[in-house]
């Protein structure tokens, strides 16, 4: 089966500062995979390298099987990326601001429209259809963003910090719906400082700093490494990290 | 980050030199003035009182309208005042302070203008003149009083949102208004009539006819002249209404900002729910910014007075046209030339450099040169619609003159956009006013540009082949700036 996303060497330097480091990562068709790293450890340059945001200043990016650097457009058709911070419009709706983003993504007008009807529904979001996003409260604008980033139903699913600033209803409310995306077959991707939500969702955890991958694999794989059986995922990065601090 | 704040800076200074220079020209006006004055003397006839109390009403205008687009502002500044409403200090005094800072804003232009003016009158002629600082003050108190009264009202009926919007529009139009009355006697002469502004003044100077004035007219140019008692009384009397109406302001401010951070915005709801979607970039984008664009009121109402500034020579141009002038067909052909220019600029910065979700059309599929020219579209859409108005009246004249114009309007149009997208640089909608002075080489080349078809159309209008001259100096002025579409990735990449 074709890896969802296969990371060879990705190095991308910022003048003297190396902010990913020769970063091999490979992500499982299916799987929700949490990266987990310090602030600055380059969890969200590795994304919008991906994404096709920024330029790899060297390495391979492959994405079902496409090159993303050679080939960004047929990568970026299926993938999605939600930055922590929604890219939305304060003056459109979220019905409007799907219209948009389906096109942008060549979803044809009955399709996204049925789809958008869908998204809004599953996220809670319908009775807020016609209302202008300037209104929305933060948790409402991450679900609008998310919907944005659903409506090409797209294979590889990237997220910064998706649960930062939501209220624990709609926190759980994301988590499903990332859930049950997993369910149907689709790949999830998130980076995350919050530990428990690592823990309590991914199928695999890579742990970054210094854009460089200390370790992965599935929570227990990773208690194996250090730590010991009862040891939280939480233990396991500070120990993972201040060995990396150390050498 | 460091880049805006660069750019900023740089804005900064454009707007200093542009001040300094202003500074400059007033006090070579005011050494002028003050040897006319020591050569004739002044005297508080009733012209005098009357041009010196219109001469005020301006100014009052002009800083009543200032004084509502700051205060919406202040009442905005949502982190700020959240912060100092938060403090210890009763919310009464933080705002006194605040109305004061807005009052000393709204007069500090006027103080600095009538400083460069009078600093020569006083020192060749009559240091009593001097007094005209202290009137503008009480000018300011007033207008600051009124303006935040008026903030107060609107807040109460329409919101917090639509009061600042409002706020903006008033302010441009109260502007602009003030412009078409100052073009009044141009609109309103008759072509053939031998004008002079200033002729039916004469009488009154020379005492032929006689000027009644209300009691305490004089009150105002009193004062200005340095006569103590009418200063004291002005400089009171506007202290002591400013700070009567701050007081009872400050505890209804305090309440309404309260209200306005602790709330949401105010939802609002569209009509009707989007019917069928666009199919494809190009659609969803072009009616995406369309509906921006239509939304933004305040933004394109400040657009809009450009189509307003241009009335003047419109209605010059309807009555002269009229009258059968050979010229001024060409020269209506040229003025749309250039306001299309202008406006499709505008627009296309809108469209393109104040974009809220860049990463969103980056991380698409769809081509970038798809997305920008479906913004260009969508600039030059509402650009058509505003030019079609005065591209008809010229058809009901002269058809022919009319489909030049119209080939002017979209070249124009179109070379300004391109630029705009060539040369693009992020932005937010907050900086429009201030574009100009961020990426000046982009707003010379894009006046070059109009400037240059408009003398094209002006040229083609009046059926002379030299035409050719201007039009391929604006292409090659376009050309010269042009960027390809890897150049404005890797700019947009250094400035992110």
């Amino acid at each position: 089966m074709t890896d969802a996303l296969h990371l060879s060497g990705l190095t991308k330097t910022f003048g003297a500062k190396r902010a990913v480091d020769n970063l091999d990562l490979t992500v499982r068709s299916g799987e929700l995979y949490a990266l987990l790293g310090p602030n600055g450890a380059g969890k969200t340059t590795t994304l919008r390298m991906v994404a096709g945001l920024l330029a790899p200043t060297s390495g391979a990016i492959s994405v079902f099987g496409v090159d993303a650097v050679k080939d960004p457009a047929a990568a970026k058709q299926i993938i999605a990326w939600a930055p922590d911070e929604p890219m939305l419009y304060d003056r459109l709706n979220p019905m409007e601001y799907l219209e948009f983003v389906a096109g942008l993504w060549g979803v044809d007008g009955k399709t996204a429209r049925k789809r958008a009807e869908d998204l809004l529904k599953w996220l809670d979001l319908w009775d807020q259809r016609a209302q202008r996003c300037e209104g929305f409260s933060r948790g409402m604008k991450q679900k609008t963003a998310l919907a944005g980033a659903l409506i090409h139903d797209p294979r590889l699913l990237m997220l910064d910090e998706p649960p930062t600033g939501l209220d624990a209803a709609m926190a759980r409310q994301v988590k499903d719906v990332l859930q049950e995306r997993v369910r149907q077959g689709g790949t999830v991707i998130l980076t995350t400082h919050i530990l428990e939500v690592a823990e309590r969702m991914a199928d695999r955890i890579g742990i970054i700093q210094h854009g460089r991958l200390l370790a992965e694999g599935s929570l227990e794989d990773l208690r194996a490494l250090g730590g010991g059986a009862g040891a939280t995922l939480e233990d396991l990065f500070l120990q993972l990290t201040g060995q990396a601090a150390v050498a | 980050m460091l880049l805006r704040e660069m750019q900023r800076q740089k804005g900064r200074t454009v707007q200093i030199i542009a001040l300094v220079v202003l500074v400059c020209g007033l006090v070579a006006a005011g050494i002028g003035l003050g040897f006319l004055v020591r050569e004739v003397g002044y005297d508080l006839n009733p012209v005098l009182v009357v041009a010196v109390d219109l001469v005020a009403l301006l100014i009052f205008t002009i800083m009543v309208s200032s004084t509502l687009a700051r205060a919406a502002q202040v009442l905005y500044l949502r982190d700020d005042l959240d912060l100092l409403l938060s403090s210890p200090l009763p919310p009464g005094r933080i705002l006194a302070v605040r109305f004061a800072g807005i009052a000393f804003s709204v007069t500090l232009f006027w103080l600095v203008l009538a400083a460069g003016l009078l600093a020569p009158i006083a020192v060749i002629a009559a240091p009593a003149l001097l007094a005209v600082l202290p009137v503008l003050l009480a000018l300011g108190l007033v207008a600051s009083a009124v303006g935040l009264l008026l903030t107060t009202l609107l807040f109460r009926l329409i919101g917090p949102r639509r009061t600042r919007t409002l706020a903006q529009v008033l302010s441009a139009l109260i502007g602009a208004s003030l412009f078409l009355s100052s073009q009044l006697p141009n609109i309103l002469r008759g072509k053939s009539e031998s004008y002079s502004r200033w002729g039916w003044l004469r009488p009154y100077f020379t005492g032929e006819a006689h000027l009644d004035l209300p009691p305490h007219a004089d009150l105002i140019a009193r004062a200005a002249v340095g006569q103590p008692i009418p200063l004291l009384l002005v400089l009171a009397v506007s202290l002591v209404f400013f700070m009567l109406v701050t007081g009872m302001l400050g505890r209804q401010f305090a309440r309404d900002a309260a209200s306005a951070i602790g709330s949401d915005p105010a939802r609002r709801v569209s009509k009707r729910v989007t019917g069928a979607f666009a199919a494809g970039a190009f659609a969803a984008t072009l009616r995406k910014e369309l509906r921006l664009l239509m939304r933004d009121i305040s933004l394109f109402s400040q657009v809009l007075l450009r189509v307003l500034y241009m009335l003047p020579l419109a209605f010059v141009f309807v009555r002269n046209a009229s009258a059968g002038d050979s010229l001024l067909l060409p020269t209506a052909a040229a003025a749309m030339a250039v306001m299309a220019g202008q406006l499709s600029s505008s627009f296309t910065w809108i469209t393109v450099s104040a974009e809220d979700a860049p990463d969103l059309l980056v991380a698409a599929p769809a081509s970038m040169s798809l997305i920008t020219r479906a913004k260009l579209w969508a600039a030059l859409i509402p650009t058509a619609v505003l030019v079609a108005i005065p591209l008809l009246a010229v058809g009901l004249f002269a058809p022919l003159t009319a489909l030049v114009s119209a080939a002017g309007c979209f070249a124009s149009a179109w070379a300004c956009g391109v630029v705009n997208i060539w040369r693009q640089r992020p932005g937010r909608r907050a900086d429009f006013r201030r574009r100009g002075n961020v990426n000046w080489v982009v707003a010379f080349a894009i006046l070059g540009i109009s400037g240059l078809i408009g003398g094209a159309t002006f040229l083609a209008a009046s059926g002379m082949t030299w035409a050719i001259l201007p039009a391929v100096l604006a292409a090659v002025l376009t050309l010269a700036m042009r960027r390809s579409d890897k150049q404005i990735r890797e700019r947009l990449r250094d400035e992110a």
